[in-house]
This record gives C-alpha cells, structure tokens and sequence, in this order.
C-alpha cells in the first residue's frame, strides 16, 4: 500500500508538471492550435507513464553512490529527451528548430523541478526528524537529571 | 524445565535467579541479556572476539559480502548476514536505512536531505551515512515522529 501511495503521488507530480510544460510550450510557440481536451490530457498521461518507466535506470542491487547517482541522473535526462522530443512532435507539440531547443529545455526544466520538489519534501521530513530527535534528547536529560544515578555526583 | 513468576510488592527489588547445570549455556546468557536489557553480538577484529552490546553498535555494513560492526571507536567483522542481523535488532534502536546497512536511530545527531533523493545522516561521531527514502518511515516511526 505504502508504494501505491508514492507512485501514486509521483504519478501526480509528474502529470501535473508536463501538464504545466506543454500548457506553456503550446501557449507560447502555437497559440492557434486547438486539441480537444480528451486527447491532450490522455498525451500528458501517456508522457507521465513515459516519463516515470524511464525512472527505471536508477535501479540497482547495491545503494548508489552520489557519483553514480549523477551518471545516471544525466542517463535518464538524455532518455528523456529521446523518447519525449520525437513523441511530442508526432503530437504537434513542437514543430521547427527553435521550438525543439525550448521543448528540450523544458523537460530539462521538469525535470529539475521534479528534484526540486523531491528536495523540499524531504527537506521538511528531516526538520520533523530532528526536531523529534531533539525532543527525545530532552527529555532523557531531564529524566537523567530527575533520576541521577548513585555515585553519579 | 520449571517456570515459576512470583509478583512481589513495588516496595522489593526486582531480582531474577536462574537455576541451572551449566551457566554459560546459551539459554541462560539469553536470559540474562534479556532481563538486564542489553542485547549482544559477536564482533572479530583479527582472530580476537568480542561481545558487542546492541546500544554501543553505529551502524551494521555489508560490504564485498562481507559484514562489518562499526562502534564509535572501533570496526569489527560479524559473521551475520544482514537479514540475520535486522532480525536479531527487532524492538531495538537499530533499523534498516539502505540496501546495505543497518543504523542505531539512537547515534543520529541529525538528518539532512541530499540532492539524490534520499538523506544524509550525521552521527555522533561526525561520520555520514545514507538513509534511503524508502526506510526513513521506519525511523519516523521509530522516534514517533
């Protein structure tokens, strides 16, 4: 159950942000164009599944390494960008030479964003940790000081 | 073999008298581990064994197959396997961090998060490990956050 939930919630994320690309790249390279609703929201789906099977290349048997951890960040980057690009322009998402350059930009754009908000989730997890690790260490000083110990003085 | 438990009044010091033929038999140091609370393994360092309690231990590592018991002074070889480990540490402070290790919740300093997604904990000996996202709710849980 606890990894339905997080996919689930990566799912979102992830939708929510090629959602928010593609809104902007359209809006800003093909005002004009006109999807039907359906069918663009069922493309972002499609490029969420995409996007979220690719995570895929940060699999491994053993914990990886900051190093590793980078060579396959930018692994699944370029990934990224050559499933996506093609794809997106099959849907008429970018058509010429400069909208390939923005619509690469932006999935880099997503992509950091998705770390992002990686990065701030766990961020405020950790504050909760330490301020409970804080709490309990507290708390067994003043037990200590309550209760000192025999001979302890 | 006999089981007898006498409740006496909370005036008395609680006191535990094992009966037994041989007092280094494995049953009767359990009992003894249990009832003083501290639990303990088996740690190498060259052909020199040592008993380790479960409190002093850092963190548990499995590295090459081969596992290592790390102490705030000292690093020992275990003969466990991790799972033989985690097991041994259940309703300790010791708890599953990552794919190799096994961390004392009690030797956090504090935690940080780290670009790659996961966390850095800081010890209390400086020293900094990685605890994945998957098991960091087994450590909220733990410190009842």
């Amino acid at each position: 159950m606890k990894y339905i939930t997080l996919w689930v919630r990566r799912y979102v994320t992830v939708y929510g942000i090629i959602m928010l690309c593609t809104f902007f790249m359209c809006l800003l390279f093909n005002p004009a164009s006109e999807l039907p609703v359906v069918t663009f929201f069922g493309r972002i789906m499609v490029f969420t599944l995409i996007a979220l099977l690719s995570l895929a290349v940060y699999y491994s048997k053993e914990e990886l390494t900051v190093k590793a951890w980078w060579v396959r960040t930018v692994l699944h980057l370029l990934l990224l960008e050559a499933v996506l690009l093609p794809l997106a322009h099959a849907w008429g998402f970018w058509q010429s030479g400069t909208d390939i350059l923005v619509y690469a930009g932006f999935i880099l754009l997503a992509k950091a964003l998705w770390h992002l908000v990686d990065y701030s989730l766990n961020a405020k997890t950790a504050a909760q940790i330490n301020e409970k690790i804080r709490e309990n260490r507290l708390e067994k000083k003043s037990e200590r000081n309550a209760n000192p110990r025999p001979g302890n003085n | 073999m006999r089981v007898t438990v006498e409740q006496i009044d909370p005036k008395h010091e609680e006191e535990l008298i094992v009966r037994c033929y041989d007092p280094g038999a494995a049953w009767v140091l359990g009992v003894a581990e249990a009832a003083s609370g501290q639990r303990t393994i088996c740690g190498w360092q060259e052909d020199t064994m040592h008993r380790l309690k479960l409190s002093e231990i850092l963190y548990f590592e499995v590295v090459d197959d081969r596992s290592f018991l790390y102490t705030q002074a000292a690093v020992f070889e275990s003969k466990e396997k991790l799972y033989e480990f985690e097991r041994m540490c259940a309703g300790s402070t010791l708890f599953r961090c990552s794919k190799s290790m096994i961390l004392n919740a009690e030797k956090i300093d504090y935690v940080r998060p780290s670009l790659s997604g996961r966390f850095e904990a800081v010890l209390s000996n400086g020293e900094k490990v990685v605890v994945s996202r998957k098991y960091v709710t087994d450590l909220k849980r733990m410190l009842g956050v």
